[in-house]
């Protein structure tokens, strides 16, 4: 029978190959999906109203745009994408499939990070387009691997706090109130004249490091050094901590009120109740036989049923 | 061997049970219908042989493993189709299926799975795009995709139009005939009736009946005569053993017994002494909608006398 039959079965899909596919699979998704558009098409907006108001379409500016539309991407569409899947049943299901679950999350957000990276590497190519923004090759691949870190701490970061959005309407409340604040006082859009002690919060924030790292590639020149290494530092510690925050802590299963029994009357031990005989209101006519009494095999009977034995 | 053994299996939830020491075993190739209203704990009981509850005590074991600690390799061979879960909107069905087969050792050919789930002809479309009937069957597509030996099916039809209704059940049909272990869930009497060799009843997380329908049918509840009287019957003159049973706004006799003769004597010799026809008469088998009613916990008394 089956199960003799399958004594010969071909062996599991390795491991590499699911996770190629699930990165293929998810970056489909996001690609046919309007939601990326922002990610890539606002940045590159901003960087065409701003300039000429603006003083600075340099390094400053570019990277400021650039890691604008990188986080947008790795945190807000990524994050509601990822509290409507799981609200909806998605993540549910994909859980209960033969696939291990790290694999689906490295796929989920490793095509977030490309599709985060090329929102960046989109404003990048914008800025030297139309304006001429310097760049060398090597501030080129430095921005690059910037862009890579930098979306793998903020997806990280992002796996992690959906633990505590608890429906899909919150998600949007939640992720744009974490995230604006972070993005204004790290003068993601022109520094801001604010006290010394934000400045160094934000330092210590994602958002900053990532702009600063950029903008250090961007304007890089030779003889110093590429990229600056205290901000890579930041990126990975967030990179470390949102992922060990999201193993902590991550749900699979949309968030449900608890579930309690309808209520029901409760169940007496002496007569009573409409029974299945509506028009029986008396008379010489037998009630049904209990089924217990009839059901051979008959387990578990309920308390307050002494009767149906 | 049994595919799945489940022995006094509890989950509790604060101090409330949803299920409260369920015991039974699931032969291989058998399919069985998990009855029960909503609350009853049919959900809860499938999630442990599922392996996404641990239960509180009790043991589950499917296919010879522990559900909770099932890998990869085991969940290869169960299928399943939860409750109420969704797939991504944005794949047509195909492309949907193809991830999923890629997932198994040995998945069933596409195109098949399409043809048993009878969504051939909607292939290309976006899942986002489908009714609800067909996104059903694109679940149970997914949950038969890898050749499951053991499938699990979470109120399959819940929902549905009748039509839809029917096309699952075919598809489950085709199933168990390849063999499949089948657990469902349903609170359709009429669907369990259909599918299933065998109906485990669930009431208040506990098991009242392990039956088949035949013998639910047979032995669980009254007969039904049932007589509409014509404009200008002497329904007065009656006798005192039926008289109790008429219905005098729908102007109708109706008599849930387990002893039918003596009624049906009684109502034909009333027949005959005012000369009367019996046109429409219906005497009904025992229904299994009122013995699974009667099963599931409608009290009734040990005397006998129903109120």
């Amino acid at each position: 029978m089956n199960i003799t039959a399958r004594a010969v079965t071909p062996r599991m899909p390795s491991a590499g190959r699911l996770l190629a596919a699930q990165i293929g699979y998810q970056a489909r998704l996001l690609a046919s999906g309007r939601a990326i558009t922002i990610g890539v098409g606002l940045p590159v907006i901003l960087l065409i109203a701003s300039h000429g108001t603006h003083t600075q379409t340099g390094a400053a500016g570019l990277a400021g745009y650039a890691a604008f539309g990188l986080t947008l991407t790795a945190w807000n569409t990524y994050g509601v994408r990822l509290v409507a899947a799981r609200e909806a049943g998605v993540l549910k299901r994909w859980r209960a499939a033969p696939l291990p679950r790290w694999c689906y999350f490295l796929g989920r957000i490793i095509a977030t990070v490309v599709v985060a990276v090329a929102a960046g590497a989109a404003t990048v190519a914008a800025g030297v387009l139309l304006y001429h923004s310097h760049l060398t090759a090597s501030g080129a691949l430095g921005a690059l691997g910037v862009f890579v870190l930098g979306a793998f701490a903020w997806t990280a970061c992002a796996t992690s706090l959906t633990a505590v959005i608890p429906t899909l309407e919150a998600a949007s409340p939640i992720l744009m109130l974490t995230y604006f604040p972070v993005i204004i006082i790290s003068g993601i859009f022109g520094s801001i004249s604010e006290p010394h002690w934000l400045s160094t919060i934000a330092s210590y924030l994602p958002a900053q490091p990532l702009a600063h790292a950029v903008a250090a590639a961007l304007g890089h020149t030779a003889g110093h050094a590429l990229l600056p290494a205290r901000d890579l530092v930041v990126l990975a510690v967030w990179t470390v901590a949102g992922l060990a925050g999201a193993v902590a802590t991550f749900r699979w299963e949309p968030h449900r009120p608890a579930q309690r029994r309808p209520a029901r009357a409760p169940r007496p031990a002496s007569p009573s109740g409409p029974g299945a005989q509506p028009a029986s209101t008396g008379g010489d006519i037998e009630p049904p036989a209990t089924l217990a009494d009839a059901t051979p095999g008959l387990k578990g009977h309920p308390k307050g049923h002494p009767e149906r034995r | 061997m049994s595919a799945i053994v489940a022995d006094r299996l509890t989950k509790r939830f604060g101090d409330f049970a949803a299920v409260d020491g369920v015991s039974f075993e699931v032969p291989d190739g058998q399919l069985v219908a998990v009855l029960g209203p909503n609350g009853a704990g049919k959900t809860t009981t499938l999630e442990m042989l599922e392996g996404f509850l641990a239960p509180t005590s009790g043991t589950a074991r499917v296919l010879g493993v522990n559900p909770h600690r099932g890998d990869r390799r085991w969940r290869a061979r169960i299928g399943l189709v939860l409750q109420s879960t969704s797939l991504d909107a944005e794949l047509s069905i195909r492309d949907t299926l193809t991830v999923f087969a890629g997932l198994y050792p040995a998945p069933r050919p596409v195109g098949e799975v399409l043809e048993l789930v009878d969504l051939a002809d909607d292939a290309e479309t976006r899942v986002g795009a489908l009714s609800g009937g067909q996104r059903r069957r694109v679940d149970v597509a997914i949950g038969i995709i890898g050749r499951p030996e053991v499938l699990f099916l979470d109120e399959p039809t819940t929902g549905l139009d009748p039509e839809a209704r029917r096309r699952a059940w075919t598809a489950v049909e085709n199933l168990a005939t390849t063999g499949t272990t089948v657990v469902l869930t349903t609170h359709y009497i009429d669907e369990a009736d259909h599918l299933a060799s065998r109906l485990i009843l669930l009431a208040a997380g506990q098991i009242v009946a392990d039956t088949t329908p035949e013998r639910l049918r047979s032995q669980g509840g009254p007969a039904t005569i049932r007589y509409c009287f014509s404009g200008d019957a002497p329904v007065g003159d009656l006798p005192a053993t039926l008289a109790p049973y008429v219905d005098h706004d729908r102007h109708a006799l109706v008599v849930r017994t387990e002893e039918t003769t003596g009624p049906l004597r009684d109502l034909l010799s009333w027949a005959d002494r005012h000369h009367l026809d019996l046109p429409g008469l219906e005497v009904g088998p025992p229904s299994l909608e009122d013995a699974y009613l009667a099963a599931i916990g409608e009290p009734v008394t040990p005397e006998g006398t129903p109120r």
